[in-house]
């Protein structure tokens, strides 16, 4: 049962045949700011919760293949409380994504793993990205990503989206991550 | 460290959900059977759409999965998520010594102490909207651009080539005239409006990036309260005073159709933006008192129709929550592409209807139209007790707000009005109809019916409390 | 009056499914059975054709009971973290041991809680209306907490589904820690590492169990 659910996500191709990542995320975790470093096209970034009304929509090359990204608006979770929510959990439904990046805020990673949990739960090809890395190092912590690998059986980035810094693995990981789910199909 | 309630019967509940669903939904059978259990319509929707008769199995175990409960399934289900992270994350991070608290949150919390904070709001406010966007916007740059550019160069050179290339009168009126597409169009959207818009939205940018609205929104929230709204709502409020329209679209991100409403309203009648602003602000130049009563006023009547709006709409007052992000160093290469695209944004959407007001204009003109209008509009403006020719700044009000503000610069500078009369006229059309914009994108969010009440009651109300505050400031005589 | 084991769970039975649930319960096959004749022999209940029915008093001990009952798996599964599936069958033989008195002992202990580890409600005891009144000490509502006071999340009292849907988008769940900032003009609190404002009635939600200063 829950296998052919999980299956389909992954192997029914997009609507138009082309590749696809979608951003979520809480508010203001730096969703849009990675969106930028992916795609190089500009969506609203803003220190304040509730920024991102409409999607954005941009391209990445990622190991020699071309992605559509899109950006949405923040969710706190996968039941949703508002208008912003719903519009996030229609895009991931219905746009059957090859990555979904839940970019996370790295010092409240307690808080964050709620919605990695769902989104795990829900099958979809999650990676987490543990944006804003540099407050977390500032405020003394310190996060064992191969540990947190292994507890989520998905991949993990640390990332800094105001430097960069981290933004080459995260394209890394999406490449081994979509290569390697397409090698399970065939 | 905290146990689950009962969640063995919730996993048998949603085995049964499980079971019962045949089709895909884009995400896996337990993760729908999970949020069919806490009561998501939108997904029953889907599922009652693509096997309805799965949904009628489903329906009664949600209902006695919930009954054997005292507190809400999404509670109980989150709690045993939380306990999961919890885990997690206790597996996999380790905390240095915890910092002293820094600057920043010092900072903070001096934002958010009322006895420090509402001085702190008050010179942000001087500092970012009256010194910077109305004395260097709407001063400094206004007047370089429309002098230097304009007045000395592209208006005598469009003329003369006007005169050179076209034959016709008309023709010439049409982009060279009082009202033409360049000298009055062109030179508006460009000379006045440009410089003004583009340093609101510097200003807002940096504000922005620093982290202080959520500060803000914390800090007026139970002033917001009284008019229907939340904290939350600040955040249109504030981007209005640069772009309505663009903060009408804002509006969206509110959490109730109520909320929506109300800021709506507020945002077409009391809320000016940055280039009505600008102008305005530059009409009271040399009347202090008069820019105390506007804002009075203005003040007064943003309260007054907040009030009464969430006394008379329908609905539960709402509930204010925020998250209050770090305070950050704004970068300034963001504040700049962000500035870049909302001017860009807002120019796409101005720039063709100060185009088409000129083509309009010019028509009205040429059919007598434009004059039966004017003569029209001088009975409700002598009523406020404005000279005659205040109507034709009160005709371009219809077309955008600050055009007619801009239409009594020029009339101002004739020497045209009294003090009392440029508070006056700056009240009514700072109160007066949403630009055209704003009246597409009200008509867009909240549909049709609900703009054109919504306009022909602000066009009622401007002028009755221009009616009143000129009775008021005759009678007291006040000197302006 | 002492009544059996057995009659005390036929007893707890009997008022699950009259008073929480509102239903008519007929006799069946329990008809005959010692025990039901020992809780009509105490007073406890009647029997009327099919039905069976509490008394007056029957229905005060039925609580007492229940209540007993729940609160032992309550500690059971927090405080001796017995595995779910245990903590009914155990419970059951536990909560024979609870006397009244001790009882409220336990509840205290933990927190007066108000529903057993399957959700549903435990009847409220005298301690627990004494604790709400304001003579609890441990637990207490984040706006009745003082600025710099801290502790972790006991629960989330609210019966408004919205208002719990937002509490819990914050991240607000049992266990976590959280301090509180300020108090006015609105509610900012630090949860983990964010912080958050509320208005009054959603503070009024989170009720934390404070750390001891
Ligand atoms: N220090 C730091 N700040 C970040 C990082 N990523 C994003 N930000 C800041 O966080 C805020 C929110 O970013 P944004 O991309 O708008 O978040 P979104 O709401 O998730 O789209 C902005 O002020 C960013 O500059 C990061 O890695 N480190
Ligand atoms: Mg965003
Ligand atoms: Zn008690």
């Amino acid at each position: 049962m829950r296998r052919r659910f999980g299956r389909r996500t992954r192997q029914a191709a997009p609507s138009d045949g082309g590749r696809r990542i979608v951003i979520v995320g809480s508010p203001n975790v730096g969703k849009s700011l990675i969106f930028t470093r992916l795609t190089g096209a500009y969506a609203v970034v803003s220190n304040y919760p509730g920024t991102t009304v409409e999607v954005f929509r941009g391209w990445a090359h990622v190991g020699g293949e071309r992605y559509e990204v899109i950006d949405t608006p923040g969710m706190y979770s996968l039941l949703p409380v508002s208008e912003e929510e719903l519009v996030a959990r229609r895009i991931l439904l219905s746009d059957r994504p090859d990555a979904v990046l839940h970019v996370a805020d790295a010092k409240n990673l307690e808080r964050m793993l709620l919605l990695t949990l769902q989104l795990i739960e829900a099958r979809l090809p999650v990676i987490l990205v543990l944006n804003i890395i540099d407050e977390a190092e500032r405020l003394g912590m310190a996060i064992d990503v191969p540990r947190l690998e292994r507890e989520l059986r998905a991949p993990v980035c640390a990332t800094d989206a105001t430097t960069g810094r981290g933004v080459d693995a995260l394209r890394g990981r999406i490449e081994e991550y979509v290569s390697r789910a397409r090698m399970g199909r065939h | 460290m905290y146990h689950v309630p009962g969640w063995d019967a919730i996993e048998a509940s949603l085995d049964r959900i499980e079971s019962l669903l045949a089709r895909p939904y884009g995400m896996s059978g337990r993760a729908v059977a999970l949020l069919l259990l806490q009561g998501d319509d939108e997904i029953a929707g889907i599922v009652g759409a693509a096997e309805p008769e799965a949904l009628e199995k489903i329906r009664p175990i949600v209902a006695e999965a919930q009954a054997r409960y005292d507190d809400p399934l999404p509670y109980i289900i989150a709690v045993r998520r939380q306990e999961e992270a919890s885990r997690i994350t206790r597996a996999v991070l380790s905390r240095g010594a915890a910092p002293r608290v820094g600057f920043a949150e010092r900072l903070s919390r001096i934002m958010m102490n009322p006895l420090t904070g509402i001085p702190l709001v008050l010179l942000i406010l001087y500092l970012g909207l009256y010194k910077f966007v109305g004395g260097f916007g709407a001063g400094v740059l206004v007047d370089l651009v429309e002098d230097a550019v304009f007045v000395r160069r592209v208006n005598p050179w469009t003329a003369a080539l006007a005169e050179r290339l076209l034959p016709w009168e008309s023709a010439r009126a049409l982009i060279a005239g009082d009202y033409g597409i360049v000298t009055l169009g062109v030179r508006y959207a460009v000379a006045i409006i440009l410089p003004i818009v583009a340093t609101f939205f510097i200003a807002f940018a940096v504000i922005e990036d620093s982290g202080y609205l959520p500060r803000l929104a914390m800090l007026i929230d139970r002033l917001f309260k009284a008019i229907g709204l939340t904290g939350r709502a600040v955040i249109p409020m504030v981007l209005g005073l640069g772009c309505d329209t663009m903060a009408t679209l804002v509006t969206r991100t509110l959490p109730t159709v109520r909320e929506r409403l109300i800021s709506t309203i507020l945002l077409a009648l009391a809320i000016p933006c940055s280039a009505q602003l600008g102008v305005i602000l530059s009409l009271l130049d040399g009347h202090p008192l008069g820019l105390w009563v506007w804002v009075g006023v203005m003040g007064g009547v943003f309260i007054l129709v907040g009030a009464l709006s969430s006394r008379v709409l329908p609905g539960e007052a709402p509930s204010f929550y925020m998250e209050i992000p770090p305070l950050r160093l704004p970068r300034p290469a963001n504040v700049l592409i962000k500035t870049y695209s909302r001017v860009r944004w807002y120019f796409l959407e101005i720039f063709p209807v100060f185009i088409l007001a000129s083509v309009v204009i010019w028509a009205g003109q040429m059919t007598g139209l434009f004059d039966r209008g004017v003569a029209l509009l001088r009975h409700p403006v002598r009523w406020i007790g404005l000279p005659d020719d205040a109507a034709v700044a009160f005709l371009f009000g219809f077309f955008r707000r600050d055009y007619g503000a801009a239409g009594l610069f020029d009339i101002k500078r004739a020497g045209l009005l009294t003090g009392r009369q440029i508070v006056v006229a700056c009240t009514t059309l700072a109160l007066f109809l949403p630009c055209v914009a704003q009246f597409l994108i009200t008509v867009r969010e909240r549909g049709l019916r609900t703009a054109v009440a919504l306009s022909a009651f602000v066009f009622v109300f401007s002028f009755s409390v221009g009616f009143l505050l000129n009775k008021v400031l005759v009678f007291w005589a006040v000197p302006l | 009056m002492k009544i059996s084991e057995r009659a005390e769970e036929i007893l707890e039975t009997l008022w699950v499914r009259s008073e929480e649930k509102a239903e008519q319960v007929g006799l069946g096959v329990a008809r005959g059975n010692p025990e039901v004749e020992e809780l009509v022999k105490a007073g406890l209940a009647t029997v009327r054709g099919d039905r069976i029915a509490l008394t007056e008093r029957g229905r005060a001990e039925g609580e007492k009971v229940t209540r007993r009952h729940r609160l032992a798996e309550r500690f059971l599964s927090d405080l001796l973290h017995v595995k779910e599936r245990l903590v009914h069958p155990v419970g059951c033989r536990f909560e024979h041991l609870l006397v009244e008195g001790i009882e409220d002992n336990i509840c205290a202990l933990l927190g007066h809680p108000r529903t057993c580890p399957h959700g549903r409600p435990i009847p409220e005891g005298e301690c627990c209306r004494r604790f709400r009144e304001g003579a609890g000490k441990g637990v207490m509502a984040l706006a009745a907490m003082e600025a710099g006071q801290g502790g972790r999340v006991a629960y989330i009292q609210t019966r408004d589904r919205s208002r719990l849907q937002k509490i819990m988008a914050m991240g607000v769940l049992p266990g976590m820690p959280i301090t509180l900032i300020q108090t006015f003009p609105s509610y900012v609190f630090q949860v983990g590492q964010s912080q958050f404002a509320v208005d009054e009635r959603l503070a009024e939600g989170i009720i934390v169990r404070t750390a001891a200063r």
